[in-house]
């Protein structure tokens, strides 16, 4: 009884939230990896960014043995990010379409007591966990058998810190304006995340400097959070004078521009996010199912 | 009585292909978001290595070998998300029942999914090379257009096979099937050499990754448009022959597998196991 009258209390707004996340970060985690036993979860989460990382390698070699290393920790830096984007933003997309359209269980979380923006970051957050062990991975298989430049002594630690934290920031702000869309679309709602993520490779130097681009796609590049994030990963983790995007730019710009564009995507995914919910409930359409 | 004609035997095995191919076909006028994405999508990541390659200062003659990629990724993924986990999707959709009580069987269910998938994928693929060759300016030169032809289409019967076997195995499963569809995208990519010749993995190793036919067959169709400067892995005609040994074996093991596998999932009661 008491239990009961304790348990119904209402939290105050900064430990509902907490509580919401947590919840929903250990419901995402289960979603995610319980399908199968933990060998088989492991390597099914390094295996696509290493067979990445290695095709890129293999395109190296067949061009250019004899060159210097330069490439090969940019491609290494920016496989091994990359994953964070994949699981972060699309998988967060595909968090909300899941519950939606395979699990029917949008309506039931959605009509509950709980901060709906705090699940889904919950969500987001255990999508971004799977991304941690394929990252050190493809760090270490880049460092100790391809031989990429990434030492101890040249890492700038803080810088790459704070660098991945508003990273992430800037993914889990990308994966909500992507929610926002998958809100208010439904037959195309599973192909959209991937559309996104796979614009967002050709525009963000995750495999290539963004220099060699043509300069529209250059400028569209410079307004995207996660080209600088590459870039600012790239310059903490590996030597001086490597192949860089924005070459002019000294470190300390390039964490500059990464922390305003993260501030202003984060309260852009935020009103966005706020309109799309507010439309989708208006229009009826935010249960909608269509893929089945 | 039923106005409709009862059909056995051969008949009976085309009409329900024509029925299963039916709405793959015509999906590729009628969903148009289905033509943008699976044009687009295929294209921007062709398109991003292109650009690796511009930025290792590469001959042009790579980026051919992207585009060509690209467009062999086109009827991989057809043939892991349409064929292998297609099955998947049915059970979610309540289908693949339908097509357990229905008198004609998986097979020609199957042979229907593939003859649209690739009549679908034909369509798109033809548009991801042309687009990617305008906008990069390849040109290419068949040598040798029946043996082209000749590499093209056994090597599509020897992947169609591939993906009929793989079909069989997914029905088993639940979740399983997506997340396996999902992880024999990129190991798949660099084993069957989209975006480099295949040698360069070394003899044994591409030997060995031939097993997929999509290696075979895009060395083959490379010896052929670039013949003076790819690194082949073995003559075009064996290579040919490999192939079509590879589609006689995937033929025969996905009429096997299907059948073993059919029974297994019937014992076990996971043909409508959903999650």
């Amino acid at each position: 009884m008491l239990v009961s009258s304790r348990a119904s209390q209402p939290l105050s707004g900064a430990r509902h939230w907490w509580r919401t996340l947590r919840v929903a970060y250990w419901l995402g985690w289960q979603i995610e990896s319980n399908w199968t036993d933990p060998f088989l979860f492991f390597v099914y989460s390094i295996a696509r960014p290493l067979g990445s990382v290695l095709i890129l390698v293999f395109m190296y070699y067949v061009v250019a043995r004899a060159a210097a290393a330069a490439m090969l920790g940019f491609f290494v830096v920016g496989t091994a990010c990359w994953p964070f984007v994949v699981q972060g933003m699309m998988g967060t997309a595909w968090s909300l379409i899941s519950d939606r359209e395979h699990w029917k269980t949008l309506r039931y979380i959605y009509t509950s007591p709980i901060p709906f923006r705090a699940y889904l970051i919950g969500r987001a957050l255990a999508q971004l966990t799977t991304a941690v062990s394929a990252a050190a991975v493809t760090l270490v298989v880049g460092r100790w058998v391809l031989g990429a430049p990434l030492r101890v002594a040249t890492i700038h630690f803080t810088y790459s810190l704070v660098a991945f934290a508003l990273g992430i920031a800037s993914v889990l702000a990308l994966g909500l304006m992507v929610v926002s869309a998958a809100f208010l679309i439904s037959g195309e709602a599973w192909r959209m995340p991937e559309g996104v993520g796979a614009a967002l490779y050709l525009l963000c130097g995750a495999v290539f400097p963004v220099s060699v681009l043509p300069p529209i796609l250059r400028t569209l590049a410079q307004g995207v959070p996660l080209t600088w994030w590459l870039e600012a990963m790239r310059r903490g983790l590996l030597p001086p004078g490597g192949v860089a995007s924005f070459p002019q730019l000294t470190d300390g710009q390039v964490l500059g521009w990464l922390a305003v564009l993260a501030a202003v995507w984060m309260v852009l995914a935020w009103t966005v996010f706020t309109l799309a919910e507010r439309r989708a409930r208006n229009r009826g359409v935010l249960d909608r199912e269509s893929a089945f | 009585m039923s106005d409709i004609p009862k059909a056995t035997g051969f008949t009976r095995v085309l009409r329900a292909s024509r029925g299963r191919s039916y709405p793959r076909i015509i999906g590729l006028l009628r969903e148009r978001s289905w033509v943008f994405y699976d044009t687009v999508l295929p294209l921007l990541g062709t398109i991003a290595f292109v650009y690796v390659y511009k930025a290792l200062g590469a001959p042009d003659r790579f980026v051919g070998y992207v585009i060509m990629g690209g467009a062999a990724m086109g009827f991989w993924m057809n043939v892991m998300w349409s064929m292998a986990a297609q099955f998947y999707w049915d059970k979610q959709g309540g289908n693949l029942e339908l097509y357990l009580v229905s008198p004609c069987g998986l097979v020609p269910i199957l042979l229907g999914m593939s003859v649209g998938g690739f009549a679908n994928t034909l369509m798109r693929t033809v548009a991801i090379v042309l687009v990617g060759s305008v906008l990069f300016h390849v040109t290419y030169v068949i040598h040798q257009l029946p043996v082209f032809i000749a590499v093209f289409a056994v090597g599509i019967i020897a992947l169609y096979g591939l993906g009929v076997t793989f079909a069989s195995l997914f029905l088993l499963w639940g979740r399983e099937a997506w997340h396996m569809a999902n992880l024999l995208m990129e190991p798949v990519f660099l084993g069957t050499g989209f975006y480099f010749p295949v040698r360069a993995l070394g003899f044994w190793v591409a030997l060995g990754t031939s097993i997929i036919p999509l290696t075979l067959a895009l060395d083959a169709l490379r010896q052929l448009l670039f013949p003076e400067t790819h690194p082949a892995l073995l003559p075009v005609r064996i290579e040919l022959a490999i192939l079509g040994g590879l589609a006689v074996l995937f033929v025969f093991t996905a009429r096997f597998s299907l059948r073993k596998m059919e029974f297994l999932a019937r014992r076990e009661g996971r043909l409508s196991l959903r999650f």
